[in-house]
């Protein structure tokens, strides 16, 4: 396991100041950094820096994937592997095949949805450094926390703790590895 | 007064609409004289399109006095203009009265004395029973509508939160009584041009596509109207993500009624439910219903899809023009293949009677929407709502 500092930890009393200091800290160069509130805080993200989610892309690629594997499946079963004459319908009865298809896309997105959010997210794991911080608790209460991590390029020991000064927090702590 | 280039603008539509509807009831004049029954054909397609749109508007307005929310605020006028078109609606009505011999199996003494069916239905299918039901359906609905538009502007000029009380006390059962009245309505005015058939799920999917069409129509005329004031002051780029996502989900929902309705008479096989199929997808109305899949379903489901084209507000405005002409030719497929079962066919009265209306209807409707304030004001829920990013 490794040692060391893992970042450096900001808190604020209030979701305002959470949002002006990643404003700030993003302008300054700052992206290796992660905010944590306990509700949902309206342009956060884009405060952070970040970009576009990609889990969009992944629900479609899932749903994608899931509906045409189950068209297919039912085509090969039903006209390929084993065909057999139901209501003298044609083999290929594309009617029939759409509720399948419908239910397989869902699954398929649905799937790629719930293990892509746990795969982006790193999860599962056991522990993060930011539990360390004394009174990180208090971010699913009524504290704002902003983490800006060594791993930046900016990141800077001295210098980085200094610009968080210029921020006004409630305090700073440093989050050990 | 704000909102002057918005009435001018809207001056504008009144006349031209004006113009086109003159020259469609000119033509449609003419066109009843030279053939009486292509006439009533082509008035019914083009008089329940336009309908649809006004009761379209009318559930999307109750919908939004019960659950209130921002993508609303903007449409409110829109929608309570476009259901004060229902007392002309009413009156463009009378002439199908004279053509129910031409367009209604059960009203032909030969065609009912020859088909045991229809002897039995008689006592309901009739032509004063089909006036009385007419009647009822629109007196319902014009009260309601009067009744929602008279409580709105009341609630325009009071803190007082009694008409917001009774907006919302009258949408509830309203919108529990409208799919009712309609299944009667639409039983009539459509299922019943086919002496067979019947399905369960087919006004259920005529009134999923009048919200579809009435929110298309009024995306599009807000887009329009977007940079002008008032709109320009409240009118956001997310306001657009949210109806583009409310009209996705209104375009999935469309194609769920119908092809779930598709789907069971298909597998049923039936001699009676086939058939209404089998006309419809004759000769040249197999690349109709073709078209309308795409362009009324594949098309906007997946340009809706993408959160870039929701907001940018040209392009969601041209997927909604399309779904609105795509219903067009949607309410058209519904109707005309019970005349032409074995192929496709039109005639110019199906461009002139739409026309007609449809012109007779935008001039209403705007005339209603720009003498009255073009936003809301004091409607409790709009000052709860948190601020907005752009």
């Amino acid at each position: 396991m490794r040692t060391g500092l893992y970042g450096l930890v900001a808190e604020f009393e209030r979701h305002e100041d959470l949002l002006k200091a990643a404003r700030e800290a993003c302008r300054a160069g700052y992206r290796r950094m992660d905010a944590f509130a306990p509700f949902p805080v309206q342009g956060l993200p884009e405060a952070l820096g970040r970009k576009r989610s990609r889990m969009p892309a992944l629900f479609l690629a899932g749903g994608i994937l899931g509906g045409t594997g189950a068209y297919f499946m039912e085509w090969y079963a039903n006209v390929v592997s084993y065909p057999l004459n139901i209501g003298g319908r044609p083999f290929h009865s594309w009617p029939s095949f759409i509720p399948i298809t419908f239910e397989l896309t869902v699954l398929g997105a649905a799937l790629a949805g719930f293990f892509s959010c746990l795969a982006l997210n790193g999860l599962p794991r056991l522990h993060h450094p930011i539990f360390g911080v004394p009174g990180f608790e208090r971010a699913s209460v009524d504290r704002f926390f902003l983490c800006i991590e060594t791993a930046d390029p900016k990141f800077h020991p001295v210098g980085t703790r200094r610009f968080l000064e210029t921020l006004h927090p409630f305090r700073i702590a440093e989050a050990q590895a | 007064m704000t909102g002057n280039v918005v009435r001018s603008r809207l001056d504008g539509v009144q006349t031209s609409a004006l113009i086109a509807g003159g020259a469609g009831v000119a033509l449609c004049i003419f066109g009843a004289l030279a053939d009486t029954r292509q006439f009533f054909i082509s008035y019914l397609f083009g008089y329940l399109f336009w309908l649809g749109l006004a009761l379209g508007c009318l559930v999307l307005l109750m919908i939004h006095h019960l659950t209130g929310g921002r993508w609303g605020f903007p449409l409110r006028r829109f929608f309570e203009a476009a259901i004060m078109t229902l007392p002309l609606m009413a009156l463009l009505f009378l002439p199908l009265f004279f053509g129910l011999r031409e367009l209604y199996p059960w009203s032909r003494p030969e065609v009912v004395a020859a088909s045991a069916l229809l002897r039995q239905r008689h006592f309901y299918m009739n032509g004063p029973a089909f006036v009385m039901r007419a009647a009822v359906f629109f007196a319902l609905l014009v009260w309601t509508a009067r009744t929602l538009n008279k409580w709105s502007f009341l609630q325009d000029d009071t803190a007082d939160p009694a008409p917001t009380r009774r907006l919302r006390t009258l949408s509830g059962p309203g919108i529990a009584l409208y799919p009712f009245l309609a299944t009667f309505a639409y039983v009539d005015w459509i299922l019943s041009l086919e002496t067979d058939w019947y399905s369960t799920m087919f006004v259920v999917l005529i009134i999923i596509g009048q919200i579809l069409t009435a929110l298309a129509f009024c995306i599009v005329l807000l887009a329009w109207l977007r940079s002008e004031e008032p709109y320009s002051r409240v009118v956001t780029t997310t306001n657009f993500h949210h109806l583009g996502s409310l009209l996705l989900a209104f375009v999935m929902m469309w194609a769920y009624m119908a092809f779930g309705q598709l789907l069971i008479i298909w597998s049923g096989n039936l001699p009676a439910e086939i058939s209404w199929y089998l006309h419809r997808i004759a000769g040249g109305w197999k690349w109709v219903i073709s078209l309308i899949a795409i362009f009324h379903f594949f098309l906007p489901f997946f340009l809706l899809l993408s959160r870039d084209i929701k907001r940018r507000v040209a392009a969601l405005a041209t997927v909604a023009a399309v779904i609105f002409f795509a219903h067009l030719a949607d309410v058209f497929w519904l109707i005309s293949p019970s005349f032409y079962r074995t192929g496709f066919s039109i005639h110019w009265m199906d461009a002139a009677a739409p026309a007609a209306v449809g012109g007779l209807w935008i001039a209403a409707f705007s005339a209603r929407l720009k003498s009255r304030p073009l936003l809301v004001s004091n409607d409790p829920r709009q000052k709860d709502l948190p601020p907005d990013e752009h």
